[in-house]
């Protein structure tokens, strides 16, 4: 075969599956479906080509703007990645703002046809539809040919680009951080209520997506030695979006086979299809495309997970070395500084920050608490005169309301009488169209669900809210609050870093999970769940997060009555360690069983507050609700 | 001012194009959920059809009837054999955006597979022209606009006053609703496709007139367009679509008289960004509470 | 009151209708009829499966075993709209009205299946039923309150005089008052024509005092089935639905 054209092949292969890795990475992993994507990869490849061209070249002279230098190799392939990470900021307007995801989308790819009619029209600009050539070849003699051994040193030069970028990609999504961006693809709303800060999330995505991008327009255009519009019209997005699609989503490996199916497979096969002069000219180009639209729908239809789907990340504790012993430790959330791996010490220290012992043995029910005063610390969680009106309609209507550290309160009331609407207002995931709410003495009425929520304030849904592509268990450890492994940083530093807090995560979930009895089901997605099952991984997710106050959104809906005993017990147990919990529910025996005080709702407003019997006897909360 | 008139005249026949193209796109998203971004391709395959007839001997006109016809039959085929089952299976909204694009793919290069590379244009001739101070318009181009205007009055007939009218509106307010009032959604949704195809098919000659010469990829530029009216005027709202196509028509010509015309564009697409950043519901849609 | 016309009432039998969402059944072996002139209402606990079991009957949700027979004709698993055309009015819970269309509009939309002549009148004769709808005809119906809403829910199903009428927690979101008159006048009044009437309620009490016979849903299963007065008196009624007991 010709050297010349296997060093093309796999210098091609190579930008091409960086390329797929970043769109993957931001796509497959984190749900951020950028159809702008080539303006990045464009971004770098002008960037690289700039800084690249000395000043006295004859279509180059921009290197004036930068004192005229000639720039030295890697910082036109650094500047490229730079600059691609750059250009995503204006876009995170489009993502961060809760926009139907279609919608968002559109708006890409509209940036990316007029770009490229931008520059292809105006001259000045990057030199319009001629774009730059005779772009310098790094550590070259701008004019003195290649050896072939300097074009062998140039493909390994972009092959160990790739690796790293794989490498990397893959060390932030085998991650805490990883896991954060798979729970907020799965679904947002719930990822924004445990307290991932979503524009945060979604803008880093754009960023490394973009420099990742850039990165490989920089070297594509050392290769090439020109860049022009042509390059990077939006079909180039679409091709890229059906490697990735084809490849497997979310699966590095399957982004990487994915380019080397698509843009470079099929670039080649067309080379083997016999020509003749009878044949029009455009027709093997445009067949090309034609075939490329019907895999995308093909695959979307018959495989939509593609040919490498992701793969369950299956997590046991005995992988993490000798069981931990279970004394007893003291409250304080886990050590941070704990060594890695070989589950030691420390294990003990569950992540249930207020309950003081960890057991692994469920607890028989609580005695009754309807016998005894009011109950309770200090008020830790209240509304005040709180209203959300929409469409003309109050679904809350000045509701005010007082809950006390270590209380299980209930929250009944009939169809519409506006508790899961109050109950959305406390958590911040709905807007107050009036009042205030405040919690731990501080003003929170205008403070996002995820601040909220990392303050210790916690919510179930009332719909099944798992994250579907996680197992039981990565949806338990996504809500563990103040992981060194979640965030970008973190989780670029390495396993080695975050391995401590990860390992004290997994004992801590495990032991719930026993708690609770679902440990068979630790490694399973939790999408295959029974509809009671999926209620229990709710709910202890949210005690994974540390939570201070939790909010019940129906916890009980379709759960067995022992189960949802048992769940009740558990409540009280922690209540007794200073949890406290707002739960809204129908079973009305559970508030018998195991609430006090129980608030009674009715069109939007606070009827009466006690305990259920107390209730029961009143008329008025039997009038609105319960049958007489 | 006669450079301004003459733009306003560029301006009214874009309008007019657009409006056809924007009322059709715009019922599609609003009745069937769907952002078909194929409308373009099925557009210009339209264009073609008339093309290819025309090339023969047939008269532009008749063309245009028979390229209506199969565009109406072709777009409720799309639906009824892509987007739908892909819906029913309860497929994201973002991935039936994906799937449009691969049918652009598709239409788009499979047009230009079979018809070629190179630019063509219809054998017509233009008419007599009016002149108005610098305001120059041919018949061909009133032919357009009064075409446009008998689109939009059409439209206004149809939601208003027909039987079809109203249960495309209920089946876009409330699926499930209109199949409890023993509307038959599944043909709404087929009439609809129908009529929306046709005024694609339609407006993908009336494109092709006004521009001159076309190729395969010609309506790209032009569905920037398209979806800057649709998100002006508010995603499924007719009315919507007509007002966004009058004002983005008029502003893109207008505003290529003073800016260098390779920019008209980027009206539009401000424009679009602007209403999806601000207010997605468009102008006439109501603000999300 | 309603209007004079007696709709031609068919009673409607629901025989071990099993049903779910796909994956476990949400209600399991549930019969249940009603004969013209009856009111017959379906009370129980939130989650029992009375909704389920209403969207069952119009075709919203799969049945897996069981028949829906209404008058002669087997309605399981038809379309809804082939069972609005076989003559079953239903009114859903939410989404009850088309927002975006006048109250006019909407319903027209409930005569769809009449010839046009006959829709003018049967507006007319639906805002005799409703006057506050016919003060109301050209505002959009997302605007309207509640209990408008309601009303115009009702008046749309009116406008095509069904001979089976379903309906879903009609008073839910309605204050007492109007509550009480929702179903005392109207609900009444459509079996009052004629009709069958179903009737889905939460606010057991109130639903109880206008039916002539009751079903408790519990877990998704028929737990007791009777005249309101048998039911009153059954200490085991009380329980099914609530879970404990109540004082007066």
């Amino acid at each position: 075969m010709n050297s010349y054209y296997l060093i093309n092949l796999l210098i091609y292969a190579a930008v091409d599956a960086m390329a797929c890795l970043g769109l993957s990475q931001q796509f497959g992993v984190a749900g951020v479906t950028n159809f702008g994507f080539i303006i990045f990869q464009a971004a770098g490849g002008y960037t690289a080509a700039i800084l690249a061209l000395p000043s006295d070249s004859a279509n180059g002279g921009f290197q004036s703007y930068i004192g005229g230098w000639d720039l030295p190799f890697p910082i036109p392939w650094i500047g490229a990645a730079v600059v691609g990470g750059l250009i995503a900021l204006p876009f995170t307007f489009l993502v961060g703002r809760r926009l139907r995801g279609d919608f968002a989308a559109v708006g890409l790819l509209v940036t990316a046809v007029l770009l490229n009619l931008l520059v292809t029209n105006y001259r000045p600009v990057l030199n319009g539809d001629a774009g730059l050539s005779l772009i310098p070849q790094p550590l070259l003699r701008e004019g003195s040919r290649q050896s072939a051994g300097y074009e062998w040193l140039f493909t390994v030069g972009a092959l160990v680009v790739c690796a790293a970028v794989y490498l990397f990609v893959r060390r932030i999504t085998e991650s805490p951080y990883g896991r954060s961006l798979r729970a907020m693809r799965d679904n947002d709303i719930v990822a924004d209520s445990l307290g991932k800060n979503l524009l945060s999330l979604r803008t880093a995505m754009l960023v490394t997506g973009g420099a990742i991008a850039g990165l490989s327009g920089g070297i594509l255009v050392s290769y090439i030695t020109t860049w022009s519009p042509a390059a990077w019209g939006y079909a180039e997005t679409v091709v890229l979006f059906a490697a990735v699609i084809i490849g497997g989503a979310g699966n590095h490996r399957g982004a990487i086979l994915g380019a080397i199916l698509v843009p470079v497979g099929f670039e080649e096969i067309t080379r083997y299809i016999p020509t003749s002069n009878n044949l029009p000219p455009n027709l093997i180009p445009s067949l090309q495309w034609v075939a490329i639209g019907l895999l995308i729908v093909v695959f979307l239809w018959f495989r939509p997970q593609g040919v490498l789907p992701e793969r369950k990340r299956v997590i046991r504790a005995s992988l993490l070395g000798p069981p931990a012993s279970l004394a007893p430790a003291a409250p304080g959330g886990t050590d941070p500084a704990s060594p890695a791996a070989a589950g030691t010490a420390v294990a003990g220290a569950a992540p249930l920050a207020p309950v003081p012992a960890a057991s692994a043995v469920p607890r028989p029910a609580a005695p009754r608490p309807a016998e005894t005063a009011p109950r309770g610390g200090e008020v830790v969680l209240q509304a005040a005169d709180v209203v959300r009106e929409f469409g003309g309609l109050r679904a809350v209507a000045g509701v005010s309301l007082s809950v006390r550290r270590g209380t299980l309160t209930g929250l009944i009331g009939p169809n519409g009488a506006g508790k899961s609407t109050l109950l959305a207002m406390l958590a911040g995931t709905l807007p107050v169209s009036s009042g205030r709410i405040s919690y731990q003495g501080q003003d929170v009425t205008s403070l996002p669900a995820y601040r909220r929520a990392r303050l210790g304030l916690i919510r179930t849904f009332q719909l099944a809210s798992e994250f579907k592509k996680l197992t039981v268990m990565e949806n338990l450890l996504s809500s563990v609050p103040g992981n060194r492994g979640d965030s970008l940083r973190g989780a670029a530093a390495g396993p080695r870093y975050w391995r401590g807090d990860e390992n004290a995560a997994i004992v801590g979930a495990t032991a719930l999970l026993e708690r609770f009895g679902l440990e068979a089901h630790a490694n399973s997605y939790a999408g295959d769940l029974s509809g009671g099952q999926r209620r229990m991984v709710e709910i202890m997710r949210a005690l994974m997060a540390k939570p201070r106050v939790l909010l019940l959104d129906e916890p009980m809906a379709g759960v067995h009555p022992s189960l949802a005993r048992k769940i009740g017990g558990e409540l009280v147990a922690l209540a007794a360690g200073g949890l406290t919990v707002l739960m809204v529910e129908h079973e009305l025996a559970i508030m018998d069983e195991f609430c006090d005080p129980v608030v009674a709702m009715a069109e939007g407003a606070v009827l009466a507050q006690g305990t259920m019997a107390e209730l029961r006897r009143r008329s008025d909360v039997v009038e609105a609700y319960l049958v007489g | 001012m006669t450079i301004f008139l003459a733009s306003v005249g560029f301006g009214l026949v874009t309008a007019s194009v657009l409006a056809i193209a924007a009322v059709g796109f715009t019922l599609q998203f609003g009745v069937t959920d769907v952002l078909n971004l194929a409308y373009g391709a099925v557009m210009i395959a339209g264009a073609y059809l008339a093309y290819l007839l025309n090339s023969h001997g047939v008269n532009i006109w008749i063309a245009m009837i028979v390229a209506v016809v199969v565009c109406s039959a072709g777009s409720v085929l799309l639906n009824a054999g892509v987007y739908s089952p892909f819906q029913r299976r309860g497929t994201a909204p973002i991935t039936m955006v994906i799937v449009s694009l691969g049918m652009t793919l598709i239409i788009e290069f499979g047009v230009q597979a079979a018809a070629g590379g190179t630019s063509v244009s219809y054998t017509m001739s233009q008419g007599p022209s009016v002149r108005a101070d610098g305001f120059t318009l041919t018949a061909v181009q009133f032919a357009v606009i009064g075409l446009s205007l008998v689109v939009m009055a059409g439209t206004h007939v149809l939601l208003r006053y027909t039987r079809l009218g109203k249960a495309m509106r209920a089946t876009a307010a409330n699926r499930n609703l209109a199949r409890n009032c023993g509307i038959r959604t599944g043909r709404v949704i087929t009439a609809t496709w129908a009529i929306t195809g046709a005024l694609c098919g339609l407006a993908g000659v009336v494109f092709a007139m006004d521009a001159g010469s076309f190729g395969a990829t010609s309506t790209d530029l032009f569905l920037v367009l398209i979806l800057a009216a649709t998100f002006l005027g508010g995603p499924g709202q007719a009315y919507g679509a007509m007002l966004g196509a009058v004002i983005i028509g008029l502003a893109t010509e207008v505003s290529a008289a003073y800016i260098t015309p390779d920019y008209k564009y980027v009206i539009a697409f401000v424009a679009l960004l602007v209403m999806l950043g601000v207010r997605p519901t468009g102008l006439l849609g109501k603000a999300v509470g | 009151m309603l209007a004079e016309r007696t709709s031609r009432g068919v009673p409607l039998r629901a025989t071990g209708v099993t049903a779910g969402y796909g994956g476990d059944p949400v209600i399991r072996n549930i019969t249940v009829h009603a004969d013209p002139g009856e009111v017959v209402s379906l009370v129980g606990a939130n989650g029992s499966g009375k909704s389920t079991f209403l969207k069952s009957l119009v075709g919203v949700v799969r049945v897996s075993t069981g028949t829906v027979v209404v008058g002669e004709t087997d309605m399981t698993r038809k379309a809804p709209e082939e069972v609005a055309r076989a003559g079953v009015g239903y009114v859903p819970q939410v989404d009850d009205v088309f927002a975006p269309l006048t109250v006019r509009e909407n319903l027209e939309m409930g005569g769809y299946l009449l010839p046009s002549r006959q829709v003018r009148t049967r507006i007319d004769e639906v805002t005799a039923v409703f006057p506050r709808l016919g003060a109301m005809l050209s505002r959009a119906a997302g605007k309207l309150s509640g209990g408008e809403r309601k009303m115009l829910a009702m008046g749309r199903v009116l406008m095509l005089q069904p001979s089976a009428f379903l309906l879903d927690e009609p008073t839910a979101n309605l204050a007492p008052a109007i509550a009480r008159t929702l179903l005392e006048e109207h609900v009444r009044s459509l079996a009052g024509s004629g009709a069958s009437v179903l009737v889905v309620e939460q606010r057991a009490r109130a639903v109880l005092a206008i039916s002539d016979r009751t079903y408790v849903l519990a877990g998704g299963e028929v737990r007791m089935q009777g005249t309101p007065a048998e039911l009153a008196a059954s200490p085991a009624f009380v329980e099914s639905f609530l879970g404990g007991t109540v004082t007066r």
